[in-house]
């Protein structure tokens, strides 16, 4: 795992756009991912890490399946919110499959409607290798 | 006001609902805001919405066999209902007669032909599922091939997940070289079926559902449904309510159209804008943040008033701050609309006349920036609006440099209402006793708002037991994105996600591939084995 330039492709399963525009907002100046490096890149090719936003719904669970596939190894995939995790609200749902481990391996999951900017940025800084306080 | 219940509906047969709706146009009902599908156990009733543009709403109501669901095809009379009989007939299996089969609109393709329609009130969710896992799979084959007619048109599939595109939709486009010859939809990508999932809930435990359909308008659609189930109850919520739901309401249309004009220069190619305005809107944030505990999902409003209180002072603090949040957008696009690499850039880019827009039946910016003071906060006024001064903005004409306009003067305007929120909000307590978890008597109501992207519907019927028995949704990109497939006719490819943008939709995929005809202006759909057959006839050929 390049572990100090991590690129991200971002992916919407099916999600309300609230986790979306919450990783969107990451990237802009008050968080600010770019400045450890991590770049939203717009080919799975390129990519690290997957960003998964949203429940699978049935139309996109075979592109997701694509998309992964797609990546290049080592890659990790990031279950963003509650939605993407499980399901959460909409798992009953008749037109969505559940959490994105129901078509791919998940490594790690971060639980929120929608997830604070500050807590995705704080997973990828825990996959940099930074604990707790910034110490690694 | 803004919603009502619905005591009068005009009631009609099929064969003469052409007749009706000609009649009702021709007396200003021109705007037909949706049509519902409501599951009456032995037979479906479909409702059409019409409004004017005074806020005066009728409602026509045919009623149809379910075993012979049929309706005549309004759209060579209306344009704009051709989306929505496409999602009822889909959810519903609705035909309509002289509306072409396009296949699957909303739902996946793998959906089988021979199963219920899911909107059906004996379907249960977890039949539906059992269908579509039953299905070899739902993947998406997108191809590209030349169309027949001339060697130079192609069809080109853009998306589902393309880099232009932050949400999965997708686009058939048909292009001679870089022009945009005629553009196919399909939606469906995002389809939950949050509509039959509010039907097993209670009403208080909806407000948190439908607050999901969107995460960007999230407190306008959980208060339009609320506003639908008040009226159900007869219940007026404390007028300190109606100006703190204001208040939220309004941050919520900066915080939105902020996030629009921050990604039109990310499209256009000027990250700055891009990083710029989005730096900004983060102090919105923070106050949606302070105010309700959430950035996105507020859950401020619940059945009778809001959840929580706001005090006087910290009301006149967000009046300061949203004014100078207001102050420094403003100040940075108005440097930014007066250089000409983005005027040249965006006038004229995608750009349509109010015939279209009203032909269309578009809402919101995109209405106004035609020429039409449509605004629902005027025309039928909800909440505290009635009681604050502000502008409709309007342009004279529709294109991405208009609706960059449009939107920022919104901005001021919302600035300008909570200005006056501050002034004039009245004291009293806004928080209900306890929340509500009773029974809702049977009738049915609509409701309407003024989201940041255009009007919002909602209808609600409710039937004496603790959970609504339909309730239907008509967001406001339905509507627009039909004028966005017919603008992209003409236009160029570097203009596309320009153009998408700036109408601000959210539509999805479709996997099939569509020939286009353009001698007859007709479409038609290829199998994947029509295709393979085709390549093959091919080889042969050579």
């Amino acid at each position: 795992m390049r572990r100090k330039s991590l690129w991200v492709y971002h992916f919407n399963s099916g999600g309300c756009n609230g986790c979306d525009i919450e990783f969107v907002a990451s990237l802009t100046p008050r968080y600010d991912i770019e400045r450890l490096g991590i770049q939203l890149v717009p080919s799975p090719r390129h990519a690290d890490v997957l960003v998964v936003t949203g429940p699978v719904t049935t139309q996109s669970a075979q592109s997701l399946r694509t998309i992964y596939d797609q990546m290049p190894e080592p890659r990790l995939v990031v279950a963003l919110g509650t939605c993407a995790c499980s399901g959460g609200i909409f798992s009953n749902c008749y037109n969505v499959v559940g959490g994105a481990e129901k078509v791919i391996p998940v490594n790690i999951k971060i639980p929120g409607c929608p997830v604070r900017p500050g807590m995705f940025l704080k997973a990828l800084a825990r996959l940099y290798g930074v604990e707790t306080d910034g110490e690694r | 006001m803004g919603s009502a219940k619905i005591q009068a509906k005009h009631q009609v047969i099929p064969s003469e609902l052409k007749q009706r709706l000609l009649s009702l146009l021709a007396q200003g009902f021109s705007h037909l805001i949706a049509i519902t599908a409501v599951d009456r156990g032995d037979h479906l009733e479909v409702l059409y919405h019409l409004g004017d543009l005074n806020g005066r709403v009728e409602h026509l109501s045919a009623e149809i066999p379910k075993s012979n669901a049929v309706l005549p095809d309004i759209s060579p009379l209306l344009p704009g209902s051709l989306f929505y009989e496409r999602e009822i007939s889909d959810l519903f299996g609705v035909k309509f007669e002289g509306l072409d089969s396009q296949g699957r609109f909303i739902l996946p393709d793998c959906y089988p032909k021979e199963a219920p329609p899911p909107l059906l009130r004996e379907v249960k969710p977890e039949s539906v599922k059992e269908y579509i896992s039953q299905a070899q799979s739902c993947e998406v084959q997108a191809f590209t091939q030349p169309a027949p007619l001339s060697p130079e048109s192609v069809v080109v599939p853009f998306g589902p997940y393309h880099p232009a595109l932050k949400e999965p939709e997708h686009i058939s486009l048909v292009v001679e070289g870089e022009v945009i010859k005629k553009a196919f939809l399909r939606i469906g990508f995002v389809h939950r079926g949050i509509e039959k999932a509010a039907e097993s809930r209670t009403y208080l435990r909806d407000i948190f559902l439908l607050e999901r359909v969107c995460g960007i308008c999230s407190t306008h659609h959980a208060w339009t449904f609320v506003e639908a189930v008040e009226k159900l109850l007869d219940l007026g919520p404390p007028k300190r309510a109606l100006y703190l739901r204001t208040l939220v309401a309004e941050l919520e249309r900066m915080h939105s159209h902020s996030l629009w004009l921050g990604l039109v220069g990310y499209w256009m190619g000027f990250e700055t804008m891009f990083m710029w305005v989005w730096g900004m809107r983060e102090a919105i944030m923070d106050i949606l943040e302070e105010i309700t505990g959430n950035r996105v999902h507020k859950s401020f409003v619940t059945i009778g008033g809001v959840r929580r209180d706001v005090s006087d002072e910290a009301v006149k603090g967000i009046a300061r701050r949203a004014a100078d949040f207001e102050k420094s957008v403003s100040r940075v696009l108005e440097e930014i609309v007066s250089v000409d690499e983005f005027v040249e850039r965006t006038r004229d880019i995608g750009s349509y006349s109010l015939k279209q827009a009203r032909k269309y039946v578009t809402v919101g910016p995109v209405r106004r920036a035609a020429g039409d003071p449509y605004d629902i906060r005027k025309i039928e006024p909800y909440g505290a609006y009635g009681e604050l001064e502000f502008e409709v903005v309007t342009a004279d004409r529709g294109d991405v440099y208009n609706l960059v306009l449009v939107r920022l003067k919104e901005l001021q305007e919302s600035a300008r209402i909570i200005q006056q929120i501050a002034e004039k909000i009245p004291s009293g307590n806004p928080v209900p006793q306890r929340y509500f978890m009773g029974t809702v008597r049977e009738s049915e109501a609509y409701a309407r708002t003024e989201a940041p992207r255009g009007e919002l519907f909602y209808y609600v019927n409710s039937n004496n037991t603790h959970t609504p028995y339909r309730v239907k949704i008509r967001t406001p990109t339905l509507p627009n994105i039909q004028l966005a497939a017919s603008i992209l006719e003409g236009a160029t490819l570097s203009d596309l996600p320009l153009i998408v943008t700036s109408i601000d939709p959210c539509f999805s995929c479709m996997d099939r591939i569509q020939v286009y005809n353009a001698a007859t202006n007709t479409s038609r759909t290829l199998t994947l084995e029509d295709l393979l057959a085709e390549v093959k006839k091919r080889r042969v050929r050579k």
